[in-house]
């Protein structure tokens, strides 16, 4: 991993089109601003890890049982 | 975007393809959609079309989640070429419970398919109320265990 030491209002490049910049550093959190192109995706890690997580969970190949019950307990109609 | 209010017709099965496969899962591209649970059943099975990969149970978020609204960002749009919202056909991926009373659905990350083209994302909202583990029976009492 490469560290770099910035202050509050300096950026870093990212390639060419990415800039990130530190907004303000107030005890021990950093906001921090992202510059990208539309086509980059940008998310907060935690985010994505828990989408990644709960994927794996939800992975499962489910029983013939799993399914009559869950028939049983589903709505006919949507919500509302 | 509104998740579609009656089923949108897809093809049975249809092959869809993540370019950016799912969370956790970034090399399975492919998956097929297909019916499951027999007639009026509003559930699909997501199988990777490759041997040994991952498979979903998936359901149209309408039924369950009256007020739920789907989010697309500029980049998962483009990724998936949306031009049109009535093209999108929006499904949450079950997490089976045990008992099943305690499946969830993830809110946090649906998945938008284009159903002209087949193109789908993962497409990760950044609304801070959504879980990636909503009840799906939530009148049925409080969640036994909850994991994570």
């Amino acid at each position: 991993m490469l560290v770099l030491t910035r202050r509050a209002n300096q950026s870093i490049m990212i390639g060419n089109d990415v800039v990130v910049t530190v907004l303000e550093v107030k005890g021990d959190q950093v906001r921090i601003g992202i510059k990208a192109p539309r086509s980059v995706t940008v998310h907060r890690e935690e985010v994505y890890a828990e989408l990644a997580r709960e994927n794996r969970a939800a992975a499962t190949t489910p029983s013939a049982a799993a399914l009559e019950r869950l028939r049983e307990l589903t709505p006919r109609e949507p919500a509302g | 975007m509104s998740p579609e209010r009656s089923p949108t017709v897809l093809a049975d099965p249809t092959v869809i393809t993540f370019p950016l496969g799912l969370c956790g899962f970034p090399e399975i591209q492919r998956y097929e959609l297909n019916a499951w649970g027999g007639d009026g059943s509003p559930y699909r099975l997501m199988r990777a079309l490759e041997q040994g990969g991952p498979e979903f149970v998936v359901v149209d978020p309408a039924l369950f989640f009256e007020d739920y609204e789907v989010e697309l960002d500029d980049p998962d749009a483009d990724l998936i070429g949306i031009a049109h919202s009535e093209d999108a056909l929006v499904l949450v991926i079950v997490t089976l419970g045990d008992p099943i009373e305690d499946s969830t659905a993830n809110l946090l990350g649906p998945v938008v398919v284009n159903t002209v083209g087949g193109r789908a994302v993962q497409a990760v909202q950044v609304s801070p109320t959504l879980t990636s583990r909503a009840r799906l029976f939530a009148h049925r009492g409080p969640l036994a265990t909850v994991g994570g």
